[in-house]
């Protein structure tokens, strides 16, 4: 077969407008497809307002609708770290103990009911440095040693609520003093509440990251391949720990504001938020392998689950059968995103 | 080997050597590069070529020799360090972020400050898309820098892919060297072409290695071919004063013995191992019906928008199908992957890394995956069986090195390809063996071998069906051809009294 003469032959003569033809549908499809997941994922948003505004009246106001922002403040601001740590393919389960740790050293260092010191902004300062370090810690035991980030975080959530138990003692509650902040998370200013204008902001800041920062951009890469990265001669070391400090950052931000909305400091501020955060990044589209998704499908995501826990409180079904309905809802939406790129070789992990 | 009178080599190589464990896989290369030169490098698989290229491109450290860019001595210590001093890379595998944009995957390594990252390290995309469509311009493709690599033919994503290579090389300013490691062996013949087009000009802005296990190929393309054998450089020839039959002797250490197929029409009586009926799947193809018999080999051809790899898949169970019928040895029920290989169907995907092996797994354990044989007494499989059958499998399929208890991953491709084959060969009742782009990767040398080896099973009466690389490739081992175009069978030939030439069969394809 090396020496057939005829093998010369298939070098002449190709028509390439047939391949750039089907090229062009390629890339229609393409575009296509990038617009239909979120407007699914926006549909089933109008679906559930139609289905609540006629299940009950007090749901379509604007009260309750900014009811519904204040709940989504919190979660949005740690799925948007949440969202980048998935990008990379890891997950980051520490959220809550984080959110404790932060919430506990940020009350005892502001005015509060034990007394103690009053660091004002300083405590801002010193507590998203605990939040730092844990991220951090997170960070580079999970790239330095290689292990699974599912194991390091979920011992860092132990970590965190540890310090934050800590610090709790066995001392009255710290309930917050300063007049301005108490209520200062759902108080509407030009028409929002606050911590959703926080929320907004970091949204804002997180998806300039992702799509125009050296960080973003590697974050995708390496949850597309990291043998790529490497080879590429990309600093996949670096940008790894600078995701989980970037996520616990903001998980420490959302641990500080649960506790002006909780009014007192308690360990366990960050309750229900990592089942709300990891499905609302699921269901938004974010592949759980990592690559592919982005921060604004969480959002919507995030308002998915909201307006769900919402609906049903106001519809008055019980709490915990609210539980179940998040749960199936979770798994429907993950075989509904799967669907579409079956095929009998591929292998779920 | 240096020329004291030119200007300096765009690379210089002496005694570079490195080896892993006991396996001495580049033993002191010394070889030299002029700006404008398009070198070939070929040798069998596992001489070694990824190792040398990989040692170029920062990601293996040599054990012993010199290296030397544009006269200056070097010493990389990861591949940002290779990248820096200007060698741009196409690796044997893919190395593309399917999830990014071209233009991304392109300007991957500009440096903060410089193109299209400020100095605050943000992207101004537009510049970057600029960027892109220029490099691309560079070697006359016209791709939109703004679609994503998941989106590309095989043949485009070559062209990102030396298109970055490129970029890479020019970062430097100085005469840009690219190394492209087997870029066409995934290709299409049709593909092809427009890329040895492409790599031609590249003579124009600086220097290329090329590797490829396509003889005529290289010939057309190069200027100057050397060959590797066992980790060492054995010779270094200008094309002019060589012939493709004695680089495959330079390569194998022998002439070729490709034997001559006595072919025969297929007997009135005999029934069809498999038979496919008005199969077609939405998009992909339509009414395809193919007999395969027991003895015969049947090659379908067809270019890569032909869907002939999903009627392959499809009779193996691996993909579906809407309507039609896949019968399998009499079989015509619902069809399974399960089902099939209980019924002895066999299946060597194109897919290898993904689909065909367990890469961190031993080879031995490799083969005997799906059917044990003699490696198993009962449920239980004895390793030192399984060793000595795999032993048997290394010599018959010239397998190297004849380390069967090694993790898979760590073979050169071509061996990791056998090992595969021997996977489905280990079965003592195989009817039918579907083979997606076998030869894709093997040096002529193992793949006259692995051909062998296939109408060996074929003669004692396994029906193969073969998705073959080239025409060439179907006419030298089928007995039938049929022939699909868009999805459509174009043609069917027995060659026991057909005698279609190339072009014929070339027209229908396209
Ligand atoms: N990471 C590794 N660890 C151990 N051995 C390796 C490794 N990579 C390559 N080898 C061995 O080094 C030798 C040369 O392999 P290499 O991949 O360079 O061959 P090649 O010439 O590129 O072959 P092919 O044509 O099949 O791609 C082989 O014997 C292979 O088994
Ligand atoms: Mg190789």
């Amino acid at each position: 077969m090396v020496h057939n003469a005829l093998s010369k032959q298939s070098a002449v003569g190709i028509d390439t407008t047939a391949i750039r033809i089907r090229e062009s549908v390629i890339e229609r499809r393409a575009r296509f497809r990038g617009l239909a997941e979120p407007l699914s994922l926006l549909m089933a948003l109008a679906v559930l307002i139609v289905v609540f505004s006629l299940l009950n009246e007090r749901f379509l106001t604007t009260s309750n609708f900014q009811n519904v922002l204040t709940q989504s403040a919190i979660p949005l601001i740690v799925a948007v770290g949440a969202t980048l740590v998935i990008l990379l393919g890891s997950i980051d389960l520490s959220v809550e103990g984080v959110m404790g740790a932060t919430g506990m050293t940020w009350i005892l260092l502001s005015a509060n009911s034990r007394g103690g010191v009053d660091l004002g902004p300083w405590a801002w300062v010193i507590a998203l440095g605990v939040a730092l370090v844990l991220g951090v810690a997170s960070g580079l035991i999970f790239t330095a040693l290689k292990v699974p980030s599912f194991i390091v975080t979920l011992g860092m959530w132990y970590v965190g609520l540890g310090i934050a138990t800590m610090l709790y003692g066995t001392d009255l509650l710290p309930r917050l003093e300063d007049e301005g902040l108490k209520g200062w998370t759902s108080r509407i200013s030009f028409g929002l509440p606050n911590s959703f204008w926080v929320a907004l902001l970091v949204i804002g800041l997180g998806i300039l990251v992702l799509r125009s920062t050296r960080i973003g951009r590697v974050t995708l890469a390496i949850g597309n391949s990291e043998t790529i990265v490497r080879s590429a001669g990309l600093p996949a070391f670096r940008v790894k720990v600078a995701v989980f400090a970037i996520a616990a950052l903001l998980s420490g931000l959302g641990g500080i504001l649960a506790t002006v909305q909780l009014d007192i400091g308690s360990p366990t501020v960050g309750s229900g938020v990592l089942f709300i955060v990891i499905p609302a990044v699921v269901i938004g589209g974010t592949h759980l392998g990592g690559g592919k998704g982005g921060i604004l499908r969480t959002v919507l995501g995030v308002f998915l689950l909201t307006i769900l826990n919402n609906g049903l409180i106001l519809s008055g079904v019980e709490s915990s059968y609210q539980s179940a309905v998040t749960g199936a809802i979770l798994v429907a939406a993950i075989v509904f995103a799967a669907w579409s790129q079956r095929d009998r070789l591929r292998v779920a992990k | 080997m240096s020329d004291v009178t030119t200007p300096p080599a765009v690379l210089r190589l002496d005694a570079v050597s490195k080896s892993f464990g006991s396996n001495r896989a580049v033993r002191g290369v010394s070889l030299s590069i002029q700006p404008g030169q398009v070198i070939g490098l070929i040798g069998e698989n596992g001489a070694g070529k990824s190792t040398l290229l990989k040692i170029l491109s920062g990601n293996y450290r040599h054990d012993e020799g010199t290296i030397a860019v544009n006269g200056r001595e070097v010493q990389f210590r990861g591949p940002a360090d290779a990248l820096r001093a200007g060698i741009g890379v196409v690796h044997q595998e893919q190395s593309l972020f399917t999830n990014l944009t071209i233009a991304e995957n392109i300007e991957v390594n500009t440096p903060i400050g410089r193109g299209g990252v400020n100095r605050l390290g943000l992207y101004n995309w537009r510049r970057l898309y600029a960027d892109a469509a220029q490099a691309l311009d560079l070697i006359g493709s016209h791709l939109n820098p703004k679609t994503r690599v998941s989106d590309l033919s095989f043949v485009d994503r070559q062209m990102v892919e030396i298109a970055r290579a490129i970029r890479v090389s020019a970062a430097s300013h100085t005469t840009p060297l690219v190394i492209l490691d087997e870029p066409t062996a995934i290709l299409e013949r049709t593909e092809t072409a427009i890329l040895e087009r492409e790599i031609s000009k590249l003579r124009d802005i600086g220097s290329v290695i090329f590797v490829s296990h396509r003889l005529d190929e290289v010939m057309r393309i190069c200027d100057r071919v050397v060959v590797m054998r066992d980790g060492e450089l054995i010779a270094d020839r200008s094309v002019d004063d060589v012939t493709e039959e004695e680089l495959f002797r330079l390569m194998v250490g022998r002439e070729t013995h490709a034997a001559v197929r006595n072919r025969r029409s297929i007997e009135p009586a005999t029934k069809p191992v498999i038979s496919i009926q008005d199969l077609t799947r939405a998009g992909s193809y339509t009414d395809v019906s193919i007999d395969a018999y027991p003895g015969r080999v049947l090659a379908i051809l067809g270019t890569s928008g032909s869907g002939r790899e999903a009627v392959a898949r499809a009779i193996f169970g691996a993909e579906g199908f809407d309507s039609g019928s896949v019968s399998i040895a009499g079989y015509s029920g619902r069809p399974s992957i399960k089902k099939a290989v209980a019924l002895g169907v066999g299946y060597v995907p194109a897919e290898r890394k993904t689909e065909g092996m367990v890469g961190e797994m031993p080879a031995d354990q490799n083969i005997t995956l799906t059917h044990p044989g003699s490696a198993a007494i009962g449920p239980f499989e004895l390793p030192r069986r399984r060793l000595s059958l795999a032993r048997l499998w290394f010599e018959k399929l010239d397998i190297r090195p004849r380390e069967p208890e090694h993790m898979l991953q760590d073979f050169s491709g071509g061996n990791q390809q056998k090992v595969v084959l021997a996977k489905w060969l280990n079965s003592s009742d195989l009817k039918a063996l579907v083979l997606d782009h076998p030869l894709r990767g093997l040096d002529p040398g193992a793949a006259e071998t692995v051909n062998a080896q296939i109408r060996s099973v074929c003669d004692d009466g396994t029906a193969i069906i073969l998705i073959p690389d080239t025409i060439d490739e179907a006419l030298d081992i089928a007995d039938d051809i049929v022939v699909m175009r868009d999805g459509r069978i174009s043609g069917v030939f027995d060659l026991g009294h057909d005698n279609p030439a190339t072009l014929d069969l070339l027209e229908r394809m396209l």
